[in-house]
């Protein structure tokens, strides 16, 4: 009995004392990796065509990862979760196309949970973080944008645009969708894309501490890159073809240059400090972030969303203080960082860092990529090998790649 | 002696009718406002559709979206050809479907490419495509109907690349390549169209590595036809009445209608054949020629609102006319600049719009000749539009050096005589004003639409469309202009009002001429320039 007894006790006190364990660690952690991540290997990529939208939502892993607010987003608009989980893989192909010659190559866990996709180098504040958060949430919105001019996603602004136009008040939702496309059309997906990232990707991030900030001006920098590098298209349509007519459309850019500029933006990250970080200059720094003209201004002014454009511009409405004073202030499209890098040559269990033992090398570089950078001092091993490569090709446009096979004779190093 | 009633309104009369039709051109402007934009766009990504079977011809096969075979991207195509490859573009998007409200359909096709190492890459590349298009409609029940052919074209196609952004040839990047023209239907008859796109492989040896197709559509927006045509249906009534009003007064009158007379009429009809709201019968039947319908309605008018100009001014300069009755023969030199115009413009139109009733596909821009072609009827038109400006201009300054002339002579005459001339060349005067008023309105307001598409919206606040308040403004403003020269250039049945001063050597000097034939003068301003240079 008495047994029993103390046996209850002390697993309710066990029992006490992991829960406050955990709670402890999440408010540690927050701000610290986002879980959505995980969508990115949520289900294989064959689960995730764009026909079958629905079987997605229901996989289990997405139960985990996801807060609560990012499953009613993902429910209300079906295809979303299809169109993110494609960003996310985008985000990591272009953070390790990016970071193919660094010392610190993106590399990918094994996925246990969401926000340890990208190891445990999340849990710092530093610069390698600040790409990671951009370039995810700049790829989930350009993949929403895309999966929007896909048909993918039903709920692409067709019907919240021309709203509070009282000729266009239909019935139900769905008339009133068929009018107000009739009358107005739909607006561009960008700004779509634009504001469900907002929803979706920031939704952890509350911008009390420096760590949240940080990762709220990195998103929000991400998100600007893809939307300052849509290109405006024209085509005259008026009398005989003439210019009387004039409609403009922007177009998304390719991936591969957003990843680009962001990784300029990573060589060149302002160093932040928490000093003084928290005086909320909203007016100033709301009107610095949001280029006139823009389309998701529009977007969130007339949307679904517009109740809580005050709040929003609370959150967003922050200016940060580089460490430096001379510095100037981040811009919105810079990234941020407030602590220093780890060193990724050694291997560093704590932060799940692999080091660049066994890494390809380039013997004639003085760059990163070069051994004698790339292997920290290590030496470098070389190797030879016969590469069987396709050489004199001739290309068609799709699939036919008509090539010989030439085998080359090259040396491989690889750091010790 | 019988005048316009411009001159012998009173000036309060007069400004109660600018009063009413500046309250019209107001009203045109603010329904602008509850307009949308003219058009809008969709862009739509295309499906990549695998098809086993590329060899069978049968002109009713359909790719949809949801094809049995399809990509995900164009990275992984082992096994495959470019004959096997479908775009599949579906219309719209989002569980919608396209209203005939919506007027028209123009598709662009982009083509994302991305660099290969070792690939030699020109500055423009050339394409054949095999475009297919197919419609169905919506069945009372929801449902669709099966997809019909509507055209099928094999068409060569132009772009334009700027390899500026690999010129370090970094493989795998995207280099920026023009968008195609690929079709433009002249009506929206049908709830969905599908779009097949095949790029046979043979044809297209330039084409880099197609990573990404995107298809835009354009379509005006339901709102502003609806806009628009409420407008014309508005107008046509009205212009039609002020038409019939002028034609029974010019008609009563015991002398034949003078040239001036007929221009504004045939002015009139013209206005009245734009305003007819043809947009309706486009709901109920199928009619592709609406596009070259609308062309040529808006071209005759803009031909004969500038061939107006010219006779007006004509008629208005009178130095040596030597009493023969004014006929459009006079002014066949300057007339002939816009016939030449505007034939050129039409057989421009005709080649291209024309063409495109049977083949949506077609542009005449993509062959050589084609180009040349309608380069030539444009510049021709280009060239005859300035050599009209020049003479419209010369006829303009020959008018107002005359009034000014005589002008100076205004003094010697009696107070009576001449405060009613002098109010005469200022109404006169005011009418070329707000001619010039109106000309460069519609000049500003296209310039300021060019500034103002694109940025969609002048401000974040203002919920409205800049570019379709300046259409519906400028619209309306040629509108009211037309009907005020119709009600203030009718022939007045008030006489002359007699008088008292006038009895010495003025009264002859000013009364008519044995030479002239009375009624070929509609204005006594006109009379008073022709005597004052007869003297």
């Amino acid at each position: 009995m008495q047994v029993t007894v103390f046996c209850v006790i002390l697993l309710t006190v066990l029992s006490h004392y992991t829960l406050g364990d955990e709670l402890t660690n999440r408010a540690k952690n927050r701000g610290k990796g986002s879980m959505w991540w995980g969508v990115a290997k949520a289900g294989e990529p064959n689960n995730l065509s764009p026909l079958s939208p629905g079987t997605f939502y229901s996989g289990s892993s997405v139960h985990t990862t996801l807060r609560k607010k990012q499953k009613r987003i993902a429910r209300e608009n079906p295809g979303l979760l299809d169109a993110i989980s494609k960003g996310a893989n985008i985000a990591i192909q272009e953070c390790q196309h990016q970071f193919r010659n660094e010392w610190w190559n993106c590399t990918t866990k094994q996925f246990l949970r969401g926000k340890n996709l990208f190891g445990k180098i999340v849990d710092r504040g530093c610069r390698e973080t600040a790409f990671i958060y951009a370039i995810t949430s700049a790829a989930v919105t350009h993949a929403i944008a895309r999966a929007c001019s896909d048909g993918a996603i039903e709920t692409c602004n067709c019907e919240s645009h021309y709203k509070n136009r009282p000729q266009v008040i239909g019935n139900g939702n769905s008339v009133g969708a068929v009018r107000d496309f009739e009358w107005g059309g739909c607006s561009d997906n960008i700004g779509f894309g634009f504001a469900v990232s907002r929803e979706f990707v920031d939704t952890g991030e509350r911008g009390k501490s420096l760590r949240e900030k940080m990762n709220l001006h990195n998103n929000e920098a991400g998100r600007w890159h893809v939307q300052s590098q849509m290109k405006k298209e024209c085509k005259c349509h008026g009398m005989s073809g003439s210019c009387t007519v004039k409609t403009c459309w922007m177009r998304l850019p390719p991936f591969r240059v957003i990843g680009d500029l962001l990784k300029d933006r990573f060589d060149g990250a302002s160093h932040i400090t928490s000093s003084n970080s928290g005086i909320h200059n909203s007016n100033k720094a709301h009107s610095n972030r949001l280029p006139k003209h823009s389309k998701s201004n529009s977007l969130m002014t007339n949307s679904i969303h517009a109740k809580r454009e005050n709040r929003r511009k609370h959150k967003y409405g922050f200016q940060l203080k580089p460490l430096n004073p001379e510095h100037k202030p981040p811009g919105s499209k810079d990234l941020v960082y407030y602590e220093m890098s780890p060193g990724f040559c050694e291997k560093n269990p704590k932060l799940g860092i692999p080091g660049t033992y066994g890494r390809q090398c380039n013997e004639t570089s003085i760059g990163v990529d070069g051994c004698a950078i790339m292997c920290c001092g290590r030496g470098s091993i070389p190797q030879e090998v016969i590469v069987k490569g396709r050489c004199n090709c001739t290309f068609h446009w799709c699939c036919e790649v008509k090539c010989d096979i030439c085998k080359t004779k090259k040396i491989i190093h690889t750091c010790a | 002696m019988p005048g316009t009633i411009l001159e012998n309104l009173s000036g309060k009369k007069l400004s109660v009718l600018v009063g009413i039709l500046l309250t019209f051109q107001l009203a045109c402007f603010l329904v602008g406002l509850i307009a949308p934009s003219p058009a809008n766009f969709q862009n739509v990504g295309a499906t990549f559709c695998v098809d086993r079977n590329p060899d069978n011809k049968d002109e009713n096969r359909w790719f949809t979206r949801q094809c049995k075979e399809s990509l995900h991207d164009l990275g992984n195509t082992t096994g495959l050809s470019a004959k096997n490859i479908v775009f599949v573009f579906e219309m719209p998007l989002f569980r919608v479907d396209f209203s005939r409200w919506q007027q028209k359909l123009v598709g662009m096709v982009h083509f994302e490419q991305i660099y290969q190492e070792g690939r030699k890459l020109t500055p423009t590349v050339q394409l054949s495509i095999d475009a297919r298009l197919a419609y169905a409609d919506k069945t009372l029940d929801g449902a669709r109907t099966p997809w019909t052919r509507y055209a099928h074209a094999q068409e060569n196609r132009h772009m334009d690349c700027d390899l500026d952004a690999i010129r370090d040839h970094k493989d795998g990047y995207p280099y920026d390549c023009s968008m195609v023209p690929l079709f433009e239907l002249g009506n929206l008859y049908h709830d969905y169209y599908l779009l097949n796109v095949r790029l046979p492989q043979s044809q297209n040896s330039e084409l880099g590595r197609v990573h990404d197709v995107q298809l835009n559509v354009i379509f005006m927006n339901g709102g502003f036809t609806k806009v628009c045509v409420s407008m014309k249906t508005v107008f046509f009534p009205l212009v039609l009445g002020v038409l019939l009003w002028f034609w029974r007064r010019v008609f009563i009158l015991s002398r034949t209608p003078a040239l001036l007379e007929y221009m504004l009429l045939s002015l009139g009809v013209t206005l009245a054949v734009l305003n007819f709201p043809l947009e309706y019968f486009s709901l109920y039947f199928d009619m592709p020629y609406m596009l070259i319908l609308s062309d040529v309605r808006q071209g005759v008018f803009y031909a004969m609102l500038l061939s107006f100009w010219l006779v007006f001014a004509g008629e208005h300069m009178l130095i040596q006319d030597n009493g023969e009755k004014n006929c459009l023969k006079m002014y066949w030199k300057h007339l002939s600049t816009i016939a030449v115009g505007c034939m050129s413009l039409l057989i421009f139109d005709l080649c291209e719009r024309g063409v495109q009733l049977v083949n949506p596909f077609y542009s005449i821009w993509v062959t050589p000749t084609g180009t040349h072609l309608a380069l030539s009827f444009v510049i021709l038109a280009g060239l005859s539009a300035c050599m009209y400006f020049l003479f419209l201009c010369y006829m303009v300054w020959c008018v107002f050096k005359n009034i000014s002339i005589k002008r100076s002579v205004l003094p010697s005459m009696s107070q009576a005589r001449r405060l009613h001339y002098e109010g005469i060349i200022y109404r006169f005067n005011f009418l070329m004003a707000v001619t010039l008023i109106c000309a460069a309105v519609t000049v500003v307001s296209f310039i300021l639409s060019q500034v103002a598409e694109g940025q969609n919206k002048w401000d974040e606040e203002l919920d409205f469309e800049v570019s379709s308040v300046l259409y519906t403004g400028v619209y309306g403003m040629w509108n009211v202009y037309i009907c005020g020269m119709l009600m203030l250039y009718a022939p007045s049945h008030k006489q002359w009002p007699s008088d008292p001063t006038g009895q010495d050597g003025e009264e002859l000097e000013f009364s008519r001429l044995p030479t002239e034939s009375v009624p070929s003068e509609i204005s006594s301003l006109t009379s008073f320039a022709t005597k004052a240079s007869i003297e």
